[in-house]
């Protein structure tokens, strides 16, 4: 069968992946310009975001023209890199603290980015890959061991930085993972036990930082601590629910603009969205989700392999939880934890990696019929 | 083979359901926040933006009946101390919980407040209890000091790392630019008392914390003068700094107000009061410092001048008074300088009171101009055993009501007053109340006293668990007619009996508001004179007594203290007996007495003669009243 050069680039490109994702990246773009627009270098922050959509095209590059099935043969390279990103905070000299976590790497004084997010990419592929061996039934002990190992290895040196908002992605990766994988239902029973008794223990014996407790123990009482860690939250209820139907237009947020709302363009762009542009534009950004999701879950069905299935699940299940805790934790749904909005919030590190794994989907969708 | 989708088409179902569900979930939430909630929270956000400043409203002026000032205002530095502060809040729950509350001394208190407190010249216990006022707002700055030295306040801003919670600020307060001339009348003024502040209906719309009037008329008519507050609603980002105004409402200024007081006439009241004690000082009273002294115009009940002795300074109670000060003010033993004795003393009104005696008699036809009596000295008409005395123990000889009146003869108005007894009518207090005596006057100044007005059934009343003293007897009305006994009678009641002598029998309503200016000056409101009581008097009665009063200034008991004073003055001494103590010197009376304007009461406590202490007081206010020099008189008059 012959293609011409344009319908075999077409048959590699999922036309609707980069129509969705070039929407939120606009989309993102124009929240953060409002949020930082009022901001002591407003605008170099806007370029910063902007440039870091740009440099995420590399990897997206590189994991699109890479056959992602060769991946599997380099599990121990991929392991080894994922544990040293991981660690890496906490190696002397390159750490940097910011929020009460070691989760930054600089090197000679300048800040670089998060191990974390790149961790991420690297963790789905090689749990894809443990996950594919048991071809699709995991319904031993040894099987969910196996894994379990994995996923708690990683969980583990998450914790070491402190951050656990990313050990909770993770976490959530290999859930969904684990239901393509073919995890039996009473596995899943078992690890959502073992995760409550784990979370009773953490708070029972002081395992948590004090501030993280306090994040938790406000998420269930906000008034706990009006001023301390329960302001962050009532003030970004405040900003969201204040948007109304239609919002108070965008650079109006009086919330944002005032400077009410925490990390306004990172880790809240979302009280920002919602207050400035209402509910009309919360749904908005939802549907785009949505199309992604829905995207990634129909390039998942479209792999050849398990392996590419998996990958592809994972990628879904890291977007479907940062949005879900990014957006649940403005509205007051699920603790406050530094975790981005995919593709709005401001910062490179996750912009890159997000850009990463449209690569990876990209690499999985464009290989459906064969390397 | 079959495909993964084909294998594994139910559990990409299931992630289909997880994406929907998680998404709908925030969709839910959000439509509850955003649409159903979104009023809710737009007040929330609108309440965290915008701040509401309360604007204060100048307080309004007092004047004296010309235009002249008692009170304006100024602007001053005030130091204050942040209750909020970390350091302040810290200090308050150690020093709370530790009981030292009740130890302002503590060593903590004063490394606190140590060094401050000597920059500005009080104590680390006085700023202590400032700060610990929980009278006030919980975040209002305490004011600690006003009209610090400049070097002070200089101190103060530049060591902000010493001193993170005093701040300095521009405030505006009350400025006595007369000093302490006519402070009784004046009043103070103070932060709102925690009684005050519950009193809704008078102090509604009032903060804890808030300046208000405390005594005299800055009590009075606080009202008037206090103005609205205004407010202006800023908008603040998260740290509580201003962005700029949203909206605003200007402060009503007070109004000003114009007092009955002519300030010359005061200043010279006060001078003759002060003069007045060290002639009893002079005279052998040593224990004569306190006294007091009303004018009237007796045709309108307008207060030209009111005077007590000791007296205070209102400046002291700006910024918040010392608690030195303040028990300095109010110890006993300290002659109360705060009290108004104008209209917080009473007192036995003694021959003073001889003229309401002889218009009772007068007027019950058992006396007259010419009737005759003979005093030797001693009556015992009541009995042997019951024997009364005249202040004149040589005896007057054979006077008539007249000379009774200008000697001050006691023994003419035991006569009266016996007489009056013996007709069972009690109609000596029936003529003591028809002029005022045994009630309040109603003046607008606050803590007036009623005085009393003695008779049996008050008697019966107020010996309830000594029955044996509860008979109202002969002597009690006899010792009445000379204005002893139980009779008592402030200064101002006084100076109404004799303005209304002056005025044809008719008292007017005393008062010291004269009107109220709005804010281009002009006239709002005027207070008309007002009757107090018509005692309708007949005139023949009023002319017997008055030809009596002015023969006391030409040649009767006041002689001397009027020797070469040019108009006519109807006036009288009174020697008031107290028991343990000095005898206290009165003086009352009207001038001009052909066609009288002004009455005047004098009264010096522990002072010695009414005729040599209170009568050369009465006199030279008179002069200043009536354009006439004013002299220092030394009177040597020893009667009563």
């Amino acid at each position: 069968m012959n293609k011409t050069l344009g319908q075999r680039i077409l048959d590699k490109v999922n036309v609707p992946l980069v129509l969705w994702v070039l929407a939120l990246l606009v989309y993102g773009s124009i929240v953060v310009a409002s949020a930082t627009s009022e901001m002591a270098g407003g605008a170099g922050l806007l370029r910063r975001h902007i440039l870091g959509a740009v440099v995420g095209l590399v990897p997206l590059a590189l994991a699109w023209a890479f056959d992602y099935t060769r991946l599997r043969g380099w599990h121990g390279v991929l392991v080894t890199m994922g544990a040293l990103l991981l660690i890496s905070p906490r190696l002397p000299g390159i750490g940097y603290e910011a929020g009460g976590a070691t989760s930054w790497i600089q090197l000679f004084g300048v800040r670089l980015f998060q191990p974390s997010e790149p961790a991420k990419l690297i963790f789905i592929v090689v749990t894809a890959a443990v996950i594919a061996s048991f071809k699709g039934r995991i319904d031993s002990p040894r099987a969910v061991g196996v894994v379990g190992a994995y996923v708690a290895g990683a969980v583990g040196l998450i914790l070491l930085q402190p951050d656990l908002g990313t050990g909770l992605v993770f976490v959530a990766i290999a859930f969904v993972m684990l239901i393509v994988g073919g995890m039996k239902g009473r596995y899943f029973a078992i690890a959502a036990g073992l995760l409550v008794v784990a979370t009773f223990v953490v708070l029972q014996f002081g395992l948590l930082a004090d501030y993280q407790e306090d994040r938790l123990l406000v998420f269930v009482d906000p008034s706990r601590d009006p001023a301390g860690a329960g302001y962050n939250l009532a003030q970004s209820k405040i900003a969201i629910g204040s948007g109304g139907l239609t919002g108070k237009g965008l650079g109006s947020g009086t919330q944002s603009n005032l400077h009410f709302i925490p990390a306004r363009h990172t880790d809240f762009i979302f009280s920002v969205l919602g207050e400035e542009l209402g509910f009309i534009g919360a749904v908005t950004l939802l549907g785009l989700y949505l199309a992604l999701l829905l995207t990634a879950l129909a390039i998942a069905t479209s792999s050849r392999d398990l392996f590419g299935a998996l990958i592809a699940a994972g990628v879904l299940g890291m977007w479907l939880f940062q949005i879900l805790e990014n957006v649940g934790m403005t509205v007051g749904m699920m603790p406050i934890t530094g975790i981005p909005l995919p593709f709005m919030s401001f910062g490179s590190s996750a912009m890159v990696t997000n850009l990463g794994a449209v690569g990876l989907l990209l690499s999985v969708w464009s290989r459906r019929y064969g390397a | 083979m079959p495909t993964v989708r084909e294998e594994h088409r139910s559990r990409f179902g299931v992630l289909g359901i997880v994406i929907i569900v998680v998404l709908s979930a925030l969709l839910v939430r959000l439509w509850t926040m955003q649409v159903l909630n979104g009023e809710s929270f737009a007040a929330q956000a609108e309440n965290n933006r915008v701040r509401e400043i309360s604007l204060e409203a100048s307080r309004g002026r007092i004047l004296d009946r010309n235009g002249e000032p008692l009170v304006t205002n100024r602007s001053a530095l005030a130091v204050s101390v942040d209750p909020s502060h970390d350091d302040v809040r810290a200090l308050l729950v150690r020093t709370w919980t530790e009981d030292t509350a009740d130890d302002p001394t503590s060593s903590e208190i004063t490394e606190m407040f140590g060094e401050i407190a000597d920059l500005l010249g009080t104590t680390p216990a006085d700023i202590y209890t400032q700060v610990t006022d929980v009278q006030q707002e919980a975040l209002r700055p305490r004011v600690i000091a006003i009209d610090a030295s400049m070097e002070a306040v200089a101190q103060i801003l530049e060591r902000q790392t010493d001193f993170p919670w005093a701040r300095v600020e521009e405030t505006a307060v009350r400025e006595y630019p007369n000093g302490t001339l006519a402070a009784h009348l004046l009043g103070y003024t103070g932060v709102i008392s925690q009684t005050q502040y519950e009193q809704s209906d008078e102090y509604a719309g009032y903060e804890p914390g808030d300046t208000v009037g405390k005594s005299g008329v800055e009590r009075q008519y606080e009202g008037v003068l206090r103005g609205d507050k205004g407010w202006r609603r800023i908008e603040v980002n998260a740290s509580g700094k201003s962005q700029g105004v949203v909206s605003e409402q200007a402060p009503r200024p007070g109004n000003d107000i114009r007092l009955t007081i002519d300030v010359e006439v005061q200043r010279v009241a006060e001078e003759q009061l002060e003069l007045a004690l060290a002639e009893s000082h002079r005279q052998g009273y040593t224990s004569a410092k306190a006294a007091a002294a009303v004018v009237l115009d007796v045709q309108t009940g307008e207060v030209l001048a009111s005077t007590s002795r000791p007296t205070y300074d209102p400046a002291a109670f700006l910024g918040g008074i010392s608690t030195a000060e303040w028990e300095a003010l109010t110890a006993k033993g300290s002659e109360y300088p705060l009290n108004d004795r104008v209209v917080m003393g009473a007192y036995p009104p003694a021959s003073t009171f001889k003229v309401v005696t002889a218009i009772s008699g007068l007027e019950a036809g058992i006396t007259s101009e010419n009737s005759t009596y003979n005093c030797t000295g001693r009556w015992t008409e009541m009995g042997e055993q019951w024997p009364k005395r005249c202040w004149k123990r040589t005896g007057h000889g054979t006077l008539s009501l007249r000379a009774g009146i200008k000697h001050s003869c006691d023994v003419v108005f035991y006569e009266i007053g016996y007489e009056l007894y013996k007709r069972e009518l009690e109609e000596l207090q029936a003529t003591s109340r028809l002029f005022g005596l045994g009630e309040k006057s109603g003046i607008d100044l606050p803590g007036e006293v009623s005085g009393r007005v003695p008779d049996a059934a008050w008697k019966k009343r107020y010996n309830e668990n000594y029955p044996e003293y509860q008979m109202w007897l002969p002597g009690d009305t006899v010792n009445m007619s000379i204005g002893q006994g139980d009779m008592l009678t402030t200064p101002l009641q006084m100076a109404l009996v004799y303005a209304g002598i002056a005025n044809d029998g008719v008292v007017m309503k005393p008062h010291v508001l004269k009107d109220v200016l709005g804010s281009e000056g002009e006239v709002v409101r005027t207070i008309a004179p007002e009757t107090l009581h018509d005692t309708g008097v007949s005139s023949e009665v009023l002319g017997v007594v008055e030809r009596g009063l002015v023969d006391v200034t030409e040649t009767g008991t006041a002689k001397g203290a009027f020797a070469g004073f040019g108009p006519t003055v109807a006036g009288k001494t009174g020697t008031a007996e107290v028991k343990g103590k000095d005898d206290y010197a009165w003086f009352c009376a009207y001038a001009p007495a052909e066609e009288p304007r002004y009455a005047v009461a004098v009264v010096v406590e522990q002072g010695g003669h009414g005729g040599s202490v209170a009568g050369p007081a009465a006199r030279n206010i008179l002069a200043q009243l009536l354009g006439e020099p004013i002299e220092t008189v030394r009177a040597t008059d020893v009667s009563r």
